[in-house]
């Protein structure tokens, strides 16, 4: 069921005025969410639900069998949960690229594993859910936590706008807000809608518009296009994702919102960023955090001293790549985000240095260095094997001035929206949602009506799934 | 949340929120939702009503033509569906919203027999100068082959490809509503004037429920001789449309991973692969069923290649194809289109 769809806006227009009619009651509206949040999740496959719920029981009981035995036992129940999340995301997602992996680093020398290939189909949202239940765990065993009813839990886990691609909500953040009703007289109704609206619009219109006209031809064949439109379509790859992500995890935190629940931001202007480091402070923000809090702090974090500090940064994100997909140019992509980790780092903290004041030139010029970084991972990322990343690559260079029919007109608009959005002042966005609110409420309807229309019209026929689903 | 009920307050004056924007209550959230939704269905009823006939034969698709019928209706009377009509036309996309069910197919010629052998025509030679136009189209399945096709004559410039590849998802030859393929590929045909063409069908049309059947004329369920001889007549007519100007290499369905979907497929394989055999030196038929089963005859995701490495052949639904796989089947059309027709060696660009 997604979002952009007749389906989900009937669904939703269902649960958002029993949400709130149920919301005085906990112990009625707690079942109701679930219930809405697993009818939700089984509208790709219904069989997947009894994981999402094997999910939700395997961390409730783990975490409170923690918090029971806050003492010797704790670590070894916080290490069997963590196994066993670990353990389901493994299966579904891992198996079948570890077995071939192994398989055929032993064919290499001639060596036959006897290894199947299982053919797993990857639950959506697998990744989110239980990196969320790893969370509630963790904080548990950390006492920052206290482990709450099933009820609470499982609301918290399989709340339906962040179930399938996130933000990945912590425990401190949401749990709260399930423990007392939402007040029903002061919803943010105009940061909602604005949310949803440049969600909608971003995912239908710039996304599918970029994917559809240059980037899927570029990345398919790319021996068959110009340098020109080989450059323009990575840049466009970027943008895509960008529009994509952003737009869905705009849309889960607006409808959230209008259930009353605040959920944390999840991007802020990431292709305005100076430096690496800075990116993943705007990027994905939400798993940047978990990774910061759950992988990299846990490995010693930058407490052991330099080389240390570059190998927990190179593994946090070799992890973090590996998290996206099942394939080697997922650790390709994490490992050249790693690498310009470290490197800033190093530079920084080498002797001598002296932070030169910021300019406008300088800032400008670090931004297109570090969105050229950002790109060029990107190739490895969007790629199916290195080889077609090295087709990209070298393609790049070697067939300037050929035609490039796809570098139109409305991919360049699309990509500047893309890229020109982040670049606008704060003061925009929070005066339009002001005067929206200020509106009387026909007139908000008519408002959000027309840019219904505007995106339903401007955008290709049908919608395409989200990118962050695979993952 | 606890039990109790949210205490009855005040409402204080105003609440504001960041920026200085006003809060609402739920119920102004909510009446806002639905008025919006209600607006923008009338102002996107043409498109609403499109996307209710193209979704696939059942209660969910019934309902939906039978809520945005009158929608479409009254989104009309009010006029307020020109603002759609003209932002489409501005766009150059006015067709976007037109149900074009219409299959217009040439009257099938005399069949020429299998077992009258015709003589192979010439192979045809081209060049540089004078390259071969090749045009690889159909529905979502033909996307990974044609992109592995593509590069693979991507260095020798006696091959040009028109138009990309032109894959619609869920589109096929039974429903012309969703994509009609039977006026786009004579449009095609006729503009581009392509010398080869690499179509493959079938992948959405594995159920009962056809569009544009003559007037008159009503199908069984799939796989029922009425249903067989419409879609026969169907695919026939794409090949006879094709091949009149352009040798047509038609690629066959896979196995896939549910049994009962590769059955049907196998049924839509028949009826091709009988068709393209009536057609001899003007349409190949490519079976690929059995590149993608595993040692025991059944569907495998992943395939042993020369080396012994195991690769990654199909995508995750178990229907559509990874890279390997489109390049496996890159290799046979070539191979087919190299007895064909001559091409000047490689060169790269």
């Amino acid at each position: 069921m997604l979002f952009p769809t007749a389906t989900f806006a009937i669904f939703f227009m269902i649960v958002l005025p029993l949400s709130w009619l149920l919301m005085p009651r906990g112990e009625r509206w707690r079942p109701f969410i679930v219930a809405a949040s697993f009818v939700f999740y089984s509208a790709w496959d219904w069989r997947f639900v009894f994981l999402l719920a094997v999910s939700v029981v395997w961390n409730h009981v783990f975490a409170h069998a923690i918090h029971r035995n806050a003492t010797a036992r704790s670590k070894g129940l916080l290490v069997a949960a963590l196994a066993g999340n670990v353990a389901l995301l493994g299966y579904f997602k891992y198996y079948d690229f570890f077995v071939s992996s192994t398989h055929n680093l032993f064919a290499l020398a001639g060596v036959d594993v006897p290894l199947e290939v299982r053919g797993i189909v990857l639950p959506v949202g697998i990744s989110f859910f239980t990196f969320m239940g790893i969370a509630y765990v963790v904080d548990v065993y950390r006492g920052d936590f206290e482990p709450v009813s099933l009820s609470k839990f499982a609301a918290y886990l399989s709340f339906f706008p962040h179930l399938v691609a996130g933000p990945i909500v912590r425990p401190g953040e949401l749990i709260p807000q399930l423990e007392t009703p939402r007040d029903p007289r002061y919803v943010d109704t105009a940061r909602a809608f604005f949310l949803i609206g440049t969600g909608l619009f971003m995912k239908v219109v710039i996304s599918n518009h970029l994917a559809s006209s240059i980037v899927d031809d570029v990345f398919g064949a790319p021996n068959q296009h110009s340098s020109l439109e080989v450059l323009v379509g990575v840049y466009a790859y970027a943008v895509q994702i960008y529009a994509d992500f952003f737009g869905y995890t705009s849309m889960a935190i607006g409808l959230a919102l209008l259930l009353g629940f605040r959920f944390p931001q999840n991007f802020d202007s990431p292709y305005a960023a100076v430096s690496i480091q800075d990116f993943w402070r705007r990027w994905h923000m939400t798993l940047s955090r978990w990774l910061r809090d759950y992988v990299y702090i846990p490995l010693g974090g930058n407490r052991g001293g330099r080389l240390l500090t570059y190998r927990n940064l190179m593994l946090t994100m070799l992890i973090g790549g590996l998290w996206h997909g099942a394939g080697w140019t997922f650790v390709a992509w994490g490992a050249i985000h790693g690498a310009a980790l470290a490197s800033e780092r190093w530079w920084h903290e080498r002797p001598g240095f002296v932070e030169r004041p910021s300019t406008p030139l300088r800032r400008a010029w670090q931004r297109f260095a570090t969105f050229h970084v950002v790109c060029f991972a990107w190739i490895f990322f969007r790629s199916d094997s290195f080889a077609d990343a090295w087709e990209i690559i070298v393609r790049l260079f070697t067939a300037w001035g050929e035609p490039s029919p796809l570098v139109t007109g409305g991919v360049l608009a699309a990509m500047a929206v893309g890229i020109g959005s982040q670049y606008l002042p704060t003061r925009f966005p929070l005066g339009l949602m002001a005067r929206f609110s200020r509106l009387p409420v026909p007139a908000q309807a008519v408002v959000l009506s027309v840019a219904l229309l505007g995106t339903h019209t401007l955008g290709p026929e049908g919608v395409a799934p989200f990118i962050y689903f695979q993952f | 949340m606890t039990s109790e009920p949210h205490p009855r307050r005040r409402r204080p004056r105003e609440q504001r929120g960041e920026g200085g924007r006003r809060l609402h209550s739920a119920g102004s959230a909510i009446v806002v939702s639905l008025l919006a939704l209600l607006v923008g269905v009338l102002l996107n009823a043409p498109g609403i009503r499109k996307s209710a006939h193209i979704q696939p034969e059942g209660w969910k698709r019934d309902l939906a033509l039978a809520l945005t019928g009158p929608l479409e209706d009254v989104s009309h009377a009010l006029l307020l569906d020109r603002p759609r009509e003209g932002l489409k036309a501005a766009l150059g996309r006015s067709d976007d919203d037109e149900i074009d069910t219409a299959v217009a197919l040439p009257e099938e010629p005399p069949a020429t027999t299998p077992n009258q052998p015709a003589a192979p025509p010439p192979r045809t030679k081209f060049t540089r100068e004078r390259p071969l136009r090749l045009w690889i189209a159909g529905d979502s399945l033909v996307v990974v082959p044609g992109e592995s096709i593509l590069r693979a004559v991507a260095s020798n410039r006696s091959v040009e490809a028109v138009g990309g590849i032109d894959g619609r998802i869920a589109s096929g030859l039974e429903r012309p509503d969703i994509f009609n393929w039977f006026t786009h590929i004579r449009k095609v045909m006729r503009k581009e004037k392509p010398h080869a063409v690499v179509l493959m069908f079938g992948g959405n049309d594995d159920h009962g429920f056809m569009t544009g059947l003559p007037e008159g004329v009503e199908i069984g369920s799939f796989g029922s001789s009425s249903w067989t001889a419409e879609y026969r007549r169907r695919v026939a007519g794409i090949m006879d449309t094709v091949s009149r100007s352009a040798f047509l290499v038609w690629i066959g369905l896979p196995i896939t991973r549910d049994g009962e979907q590769t059955r049907r497929y196998d049924t839509i394989n028949a009826i091709v692969a009988a068709a393209a055999a009536r057609r001899p030196g003007r349409v190949a038929y490519l079976d690929t069923y059995f590149f993608f089963a595993g040692a025991n005859g059944s569907y495998a995701q992943y395939i042993s290649d020369d080396s012994g490495k195991l690769v990654k052949m199909r995508a995750e639904d178990g229907v559509h194809f990874e890279r390997p796989a489109g390049d496996l089947i890159a290799d046979k059309v070539l191979a087919l289109l190299g007895k064909r027709f001559e091409l000047a060696s490689s060169r790269t660009r």
